[in-house]
């Protein structure tokens, strides 16, 4: 995703260690963590061909080779291919009152490919019926197929058989799931039925590859006609099709078009969705779609004065406050291998809802055990290795960001909001957004020209609004998380 | 250049009084200028052949290799008939046939040799010397070249729908009379 504030300078860094733009990164509120493309698990959720928009079930678009049985991709550029209308003379040209029929056929718009480059005949349906190549070698394939297939399944069955063998005297099957139908044949002394799966034993090709001794003659016209490229393929074109592999362009046939996936993305560590479309190919709507760019402050550079090595600069920082709720913001100085901030990024707030249950002597184990799952997997933060190159002066004080409100661009009548601001800190504010203003000193061992890169810890108020069964008020988080700024090259003189 | 425009239009052209022509220039019959496009003959006249099509910001310019610019004669740039030049290509090049199709924003510099039937793709850019093939289409950003079966087909039905509209809201530059011609 492209993101309006490009160069991106501003990276926000990731549980896992990662460096990303704000864009980029997903916000789990059940976990409070960030997370990025590289730590959650992804799932296929359906599969869908972008050109029709047909929806297909994930075992049929297996059956199909992930490839949309209608649509198809030009040869030549590998662009779609569209269908285009053409009339020609009717059936029995004899008739007069015969109306003249329409055909169709292939054309990719960008390289002026068609189905007619290569003879393929014109079809009468607009949705085609195009030929199918088949595959010469489909039936050897499908051969190996099985082999190694049926090769897997004997030694799956062999070291089950091997586990069994060592397993029997000292643990019984019935314990657990009852006596099954092939145990009480076993026990009886009848033979087993096989499993139809593993009928196939591993089979020998009947017709092994053989390395043949007399090769295909060189053909002298290569070197002898001139060569004429604009007929061989390109490697592209024959890679896209590695079934054919055509080398000449008259070879070149319409290919089924690669279906398209939506995915979901899960937290690894608690295994709830940060990103999950809606099923409908039509629709570009997420079900869940929990981006930290809606729940993050977001940071944006505004002006930094030119720097030099060891002299302080005036770094200019627009702080906004994506969420709904007011937040405070207070920032922290950065410290590598902050391991503390690490593992804890989150201390609950005592919350109001909280307050309230403590007077109720409610045991504390229940309000954890709420519909939030356990972690199953817990993942260590890798540390973070961007070097941080310059000093920024944290001031002690917090400050306040008011919520969003999309209205509030419309409205001139000023900022309701009686925010008393420090004015050492924060130079301008409107709506849910604050500039404040920070010294930074690039480390006075730096050459001229390298890029300086500072980072701090911003901790800011996050409102959970997730309502489990035993806490049905949203609560209150203080979460932290580390920013970096490329804030540009360092510049010479005084 | 040249300090007089000495533009002739034939019959059944239309040219918008807007567009730029600079030099001599000749606009075969049944041509369509659109009122922003560039016409330039700055190193000699041009001749446009019948049925051209030149779309808004297209630019024809006529320009001279530098070894050429020594030569007695004034070279004559010869532009054939069912030409497309889309909008805002640029096209210099030296010799043009028949039924070619330039797309959008496209280059071709003046050491490029256009035959017929060729497509020169939205965005490439032809710069080295060359000799374009009959039907040669030219396409994506790495300007691949391949040869078409046929010509590109020619665009009748968006001409006579431009011959009817451009009238009704442009002042068209009126052609030379016909007895004028004999």
């Amino acid at each position: 995703m492209s993101y309006i504030i490009l160069p991106d300078v501003v990276h926000y860094a990731c549980t896992c260690g990662i460096l990303k733009p704000i864009s980029k990164l997903y916000f789990c509120r059940h976990c409070l963590e960030l997370r990025c493309g590289f730590c959650v698990c992804h799932e296929a959720d359906s599969h869908y061909c972008d050109k029709c928009a047909e929806n297909l079930p994930s075992s049929e678009a297996r059956l199909k080779k992930n490839r949309c049985g209608n649509c198809f991709d030009c040869p030549s550029c590998h662009q779609q291919l569209s269908t285009r209308a053409a009339t020609v003379g009717p059936k029995n040209p004899d008739d007069p009152k015969a109306a003249p029929r329409k055909v169709f056929y292939l054309l990719c718009l960008l390289c002026r490919w068609s189905s007619r480059d290569v003879g393929i005949p014109d079809q009468a349906a607009v949705s085609g019926g195009w030929p199918e190549r088949e595959n010469i070698y489909a039936h050897r394939l499908q051969e190996i197929q099985d082999m190694y297939k049926a090769i897997v399944l004997s030694d799956k069955q062999q070291k089950l058989d091997k586990d069994k063998k060592k397993q029997r005297r000292y643990m019984s099957f019935t314990d657990r799931t009852g006596i099954t139908a092939s145990m009480l044949r076993k026990r009886i002394g009848w033979p087993d039925v096989p499993n139809p799966l593993l009928k196939a034993k591993p089979t020998e090709l009947n017709n092994k590859a053989i390395a043949k001794e007399e090769v295909e003659e060189f053909p002298e016209d290569l070197l002898t006609s001139p060569v004429n490229l604009s007929l061989a393929t390109t490697m592209e074109q024959r890679l896209v099709q590695p079934e054919w592999q055509p080398t000449t362009i008259d070879k070149l046939f319409p290919i089924h078009k690669h279906l398209s996936v939506k995915r979901s993305q899960r937290c690894r560590s608690c295994e709830h969705n940060v990103s999950k479309p809606e099923y409908n190919p039509n629709s570009i709507k997420f079900k869940i779609q929990l981006f930290a760019y809606y729940h993050i402050p977001e940071v944006r550079i505004i002006t930094v004065e030119p720097l030099r090595a060891g002299k302080v600069s005036e770094l200019l920082l627009k702080f906004s406050n994506p969420t709904q709720h007011q937040t405070s913001i207070t920032l922290f100085p950065y410290k590598v291998d902050d391991v503390i901030a690490c593992e804890d990024n989150r201390t609950e707030v005592i919350s109001q809802s909280s307050e309230e249950k403590g007077s109720g002597s409610q045991p504390s184990s229940i309000t954890h055990t709420s519909l939030t799952r356990q972690p199953s997997i817990t993942i260590k933060p890798r540390p973070i290795k961007t070097r941080v190159v310059a000093d920024v002066v944290v001031p002690n004080a917090s400050f306040v960001l008011p919520p969003r409100d999309d209205a509030a661009e419309y409205d001139d009548s000023g900022d309701a909001h009686n925010i008393q601001n420090d004015p050492k800190i924060v130079v301008w504010r409107k709506s849910n957004k604050a500039v404040i203003k920070l010294q930074v000193t690039p480390n006075s061992d730096l050459n001229i020209g390298d890029e300086v890169t500072t980072a701090f810890t911003i901790q800011h108020i996050y409102i959970n609004t997730i309502t489990t069964v035993e806490n049905k008020e949203p609560q209150k988080c203080e979460h932290k998380v580390k920013v970096f700024l490329t804030l540009g090259n360092l510049v010479g003189g005084s | 250049m040249t300090s007089e425009n000495n533009i002739n239009v034939m019959p059944g052209a239309i040219v918008c009084e807007e567009s730029k022509l600079d030099g001599d220039i000749t606009i075969g019959s049944h041509c369509i200028i659109h009122p922003a496009a560039i016409i330039s003959a700055e190193a000699g006249p041009i001749i446009l052949g019948d049925f051209c099509l030149v779309e808004e910001q297209a630019k024809i310019i006529h320009r001279l290799r530098p070894e050429q610019t020594n030569n007695e004669t004034t070279p004559v740039l010869i532009i054939g008939s069912h030409n497309v030049f889309e909008i805002g290509c640029t096209v210099e090049a030296a010799k043009i046939g028949s039924n070619n199709v330039f797309e959008s924003k496209c280059f071709v510099s003046n050491k490029v040799n256009v035959t017929n039937g060729c497509i020169i793709g939205a965005g490439c850019k032809l710069i080295e010397e060359q000799t374009l093939k009959n039907n040669t289409i030219v396409y994506g950003s790495k300007c691949f070249q391949r040869e078409g079966l046929d010509r590109p087909v020619t665009q009748t039905a968006q001409m006579d729908t431009l011959s009817k509209m451009l009238p009704n809201y442009h002042h068209i530059r009126r052609p030379m009379k016909k007895d004028y011609l004999n």
